[in-house]
């Protein structure tokens, strides 16, 4: 009976002003017509792969409202940090804003919450359903999968200059993701800035027995300094050739960065292992 | 005398207890000779590769910037004059901008030549524009705060249109002193030798230069080569400054003020002490950063605490500036233009702007012009920000006509004044503090650190023997101040420094009905209010002694003036941003129009300012649509030229 009437219903127009929602809503099998950023999604997001039909909002910071007025949306996705223009947003259709990201507190639960509280919204509770069960599932086939990786620690870095990396705590997604498959973080400390920590490469030096994994390719304009940095290449991980690079990945995103990152994690860990053999 | 010396060994201890703090926290003393030999454990590799050139950088690097900021307050006369007061570094910055996002592979090596290109477009514009004015020191530094303005709005505007949030910039910006190898330091070295060397061969003809132009050409000295020599060496040290370790403001203007606080009168020997006093102050810095770092696990970049410093120095320094008076009466034309006229220029073009504003549109793929329901639909999206940019440019550009009549400055804008560096500070302070802000929580803010920054320049104002010159001064001083905070947080690094780049390129797009309404309003009343001080913006420009004796009241007025300008200032950068050069060029453009009377000049700026603030939101909606340009952008490209084409004029 909700099956039926949920499939004679034309699918709900949706505009994401927010990463991390058009994340949710494409799991949810409903595809925007626009989004923020589009040319930047593509390149540091990748998934989920956008249609050409998806209009490009302009940026996240200043979204196009007179484009939006124009195409008219049923429902605008956003999250608390655009609160700034919820009343502008609110004059042209009705918002759903869900968070995802708050200071000191892990991610995860929130982006699994939020398929659910949208999918209410949309009448797309069963998909909802379905979606996080199968999250769920892949969860715990890759927790045992890569259950003997966790006699390591792992630092999850994003490389900002030759100097410089970002460290991703427990409050991060890829922090709370990896402690979910059950590796352990070698970053123990608190992010003081949340998200990102603009942290001294010799930082890492602190766990001599982890594995780097360094999440997004490096800035162009760092390759060649880190190359040669002393501290880079003495640090234990680099030495021994424990660091592992992952393609490009939101750092901000929902759950299908989420998983995402458990799928491209999980692959490298393996092919290193199969390597090492 | 010994209060001096104190201070200074206590400053070369505490530096120095600072460092073996830390550095004996990595790896015992009796490790280092065995690590310096050879370094094999993280710890000794860590202690030999990073933190032994990290001291050495910040001394370097320090004693450089205290060389420069030396060299340039000989050469100019001027106290304050420092790479980061005269827009030096922040030319250096921009081009490092540019470079990292539209020619990466060049930054992946060149870094320092880039870094140079820049310094020396950004010094070379700042002295041209103070020739002019013999390079009395306020037109150089208002100067040097322009460039510095453009290159900020200008790199930020350019980092929001890559859309991206750049780590490795806004890092930089803060000026991190962390090392990885020596590379650096020896780069650092060679340059300082080099530069140490020319300088002591330009040492004699420099101090002679001091004199007076005359005195010195009649002792044989070349005058343009010495100061072109002198500027060059300068701008080369912080540019290499900036490419290696980024943004460190004020060292070289703590460093020769303290040198010269320490009793030293003499030009050889400040210039001689300065990058001591400058090695030393870094060193000490970034030791507190450090040691703050090892204690509560807080980084934050060594710059940031420089420029924490800086601008308080800048205010201790102020009497000590020698400030000239800059003829008003240079530019203006003989032709007189009756104000009836204008405002019927302005009543035929109004029709124009608003028509394109609502007709015009980019849909993308090209120019089309909306159908009349098409127009009507987007008409409540349009006319909040057309009027709030108009609005918000009236107020500029009438402040900007007021603070060059009260100060007979032709430079002088609202940004100087302070207002809006300080509503950045407030705007930052709610961002901070609430962690989901909304538009009236960040316009709160916003408007408490303008009022707060205005109260500050407003207690400097009311002395009365203080020439108007250094009213400027105190703004820069604030403006300074928050541009450096706002860098901190920014270097912070999470999602805020985002919205604080938004909130500096500026953009219109934030406004609603209520607060067009509200903006309109109010510049309507201030320009009522500014009529009614009409007699004391005419005598103003007739000089200080001329004014009182005619009887206008110079403190009192003085401070009901300001008050209105920050007013103004504030109600505008609230909503919608720190917008530069519509205040400066406008009541510029009015008077070589023929609009001189004090009631003319102003009605005729704001008619004008409110004009191009509504086309320039035109412009930054539709020319990248739908990526949207801030309006900082939009009064920086028609700054710049006009910038330009002030230099070019005789």
């Amino acid at each position: 009976m909700l099956a039926s009437r949920a499939a004679a219903q034309p699918a709900p127009r949706v505009a994401a002003i927010d990463w991390a929602m058009l994340e949710t809503a494409v799991t949810l099998g409903v595809m925007p017509i626009a989004a923020t950023e589009l040319i930047q999604f593509r390149k540091d997001a990748v998934e989920p792969a956008l249609g050409g039909s998806v209009v490009d909002l302009g940026l996240r910071g200043t979204p196009n409202f007179e484009l939006l007025q124009l195409l008219r949306p049923d429902l605008i996705l956003l999250s608390p940090f655009y609160t700034r223009h919820q009343a502008a947003l609110k004059r042209i259709a009705p918002i759903v804003s869900l968070p995802f990201y708050i200071k000191g507190e892990p991610p995860f639960e929130k982006a699994t919450s939020a398929v659910t509280v949208l999918g209410e919204h949309l009448g797309r509770s069963k998909e909802a359903a379905t979606a996080l069960a199968s999250i769920e599932n892949s969860l715990i086939e890759c927790r045992s999968k890569l259950e003997r990786f966790a006699i390591r620690p792992t630092y999850l870095v994003n490389v900002g200059d030759a100097r410089h990396v970002r460290v991703f705590g427990a409050d991060s997604m890829f922090g709370d993701v990896l402690s979910r498959l059950g590796l352990p973080n070698a970053w123990k400390e608190r992010s003081r800035y949340t998200f990102a920590a603009p942290v001294p490469i010799e930082q890492l030096a602190d766990t001599e027995d982890a594995r780097i994994v360094i999440i997004s390719e490096i800035p162009v304009e760092a390759r060649s300094a880190l190359r040669n940095s002393m501290i880079w290449n003495s640090l234990e991980p680099v030495k021994r050739g424990r660091v592992l690079m992952l393609e490009n990945i939101s750092p901000y995103g929902g759950v299908i960065a989420a998983m995402r990152f458990v799928r491209l994690l999980s692959a490298a860990l393996v092919a290193d292992a199969e390597a090492a053999q | 005398m010994r209060v001096a010396w104190l201070v200074s060994g206590g400053s070369v201890l505490t530096a120095t207890a600072l460092f073996f703090l830390v550095a004996t926290q990595q790896l015992p003393l009796s490790d280092w000779p065995r690590a310096w030999s050879e370094a094999r454990t993280i710890d000794e590799i860590i202690l030999v590769y990073g933190m032994l050139p990290r001291a050495a950088v910040a001394i370097l690097a320090g004693a450089a910037l205290g060389l420069s900021g030396a060299l340039l307050q000989q050469l100019l006369r001027n106290p304050i004059a420092d790479p980061s007061t005269l827009g030096i570094s922040a030319g250096a910055q921009l081009a490092i901008v540019i470079a990292t996002l539209f020619f990466p592979d060049v930054v992946d090596g060149s870094r320092t030549s880039v870094a140079l290109f820049g310094a020396g477009v950004a010094a070379a514009i700042v002295f041209a524009l103070g020739w002019r004015a013999s390079f009395e020191p306020v037109t150089m530094i208002v100067s040097g705060l322009l460039v510095g303005v453009t290159s900020a709005a200008v790199s930020a505007a350019l980092t929001l249109a890559q859309g991206e949030y750049l780590m490795s910039l806004v890092t930089w910006n803060g000026g991190s002193l962390s090392q990885q190898d020596w590379a650096v330091t020896n780069a650092l070295s060679v340059e300082l030798f080099v530069a140490c060397a020319l300088a002591a061969l330009l040492i004699r003809p420099l101090l002679l230069l001091g004199l007076g132009d005359s005195s010195a050409r009649s002792l044989g000295v070349n005058l343009k080569g010495v100061r072109l020599g002198v500027a060059t060496i300068a701008t080369m040290l912080a540019g290499v400054v900036a490419a290696n370790v980024g943004l460190i403001s004020f060292v070289g203007l703590a460093a020769a003020a303290f040198v010269r606080g320490c009793g030293v009168r003499r030009g050889w020997a400040i210039i001689a002490l300065a990058p001591l006093a400058g090695g030393v102050f870094l060193w000490l810095c970034d030791g507190l950063v450090q040691a703050v770092a090892g204690a509560t696990g807080e980084t934050f970049p060594t710059g940031s605490v420089t420029a924490l410093v800086g601008g308080p120095i800048l205010l201790w320094l102020l009497p000590k500036v020698r400030t000239l008076s800059v003829s008003a009466q240079s530019n203006r034309p003989d032709v007189r233009v009756p104000l009836s006229k204008g405002i019927m220029v302005f009543f035929a073009i109004l029709p124009i702007i608003v028509a394109i504003a609502y007709f015009l549109a980019n849909t993308g793929q090209g120019w089309v012009v909306l159908s009349l329901s098409d127009a009507a639909e987007l008409a409540p999206l349009r006319w909040p920000r057309l009027i709030a940019a108009a609005g918000a440019g009236g107020l500029l550009a009438l402040t900007g006509a007021i603070l060059q009549r009260l100060t007979g400055n032709p430079m002088a804008s609202p940004e100087v004044i302070g207002v809006s560096g300080g509503a950045g500070l407030g705007f930052a302070a709610a961002l901070s503090l609430v962690p989901t802000a909304g538009p009236y929580t960040l316009a709160i803010g916003a408007a408490t650190g303008g009022f707060c920054a205005m109260v500050a320049v407003l207690a400097f104002a009311l002395r009365q023997n203080m020439p108007a010159g250094k009213l400027l001064l105190t703004g820069i001083a604030v403006s300074s101040l928050s541009s450096s905070v706002l860098a901190v947080l920014m270097a912070a690094g999470d999602q805020r420094a985002w919205q604080i780049l938004a909130w500096i390129g500026g953009t219109a797009s934030a406004a609603t009905p209520a607060t067009a309404i509200f903006l309109a309003l109010l510049a309507v009343t201030v320009l009522g209010l500014a009529m009614t001080m009409i007699r004391w913006l005419t005598l103003f420009p007739l000089g200080i002694p001329t004014a009182k004796s005619l009887g206008v009241p110079v403190g009192g007025s003085r401070a009901l003036i300001l008050a209105l300008c920050g007013l103004a200032t504030g109600a505008a950068s609230v909503l919608v941003g720190p917008l530069s050069f519509v205040g400066l060029i406008a009541p510029h453009i009015a008077v070589r129009a023929g609009f001189i009377t004090a009631r003319d000049h102003l009605v005729a700026s704001f008619l004008l300012g409110s004009m191009i603030m509504a086309f320039a939101d035109f412009g930054s909606r539709t020319l990248t649509f739908p990526y949207e340009l801030p309006l900082g952008l939009f009064a920086a490209m028609v700054g710049a030229p006009y910038l330009v084409w002030l230099v070019g004029r005789r």
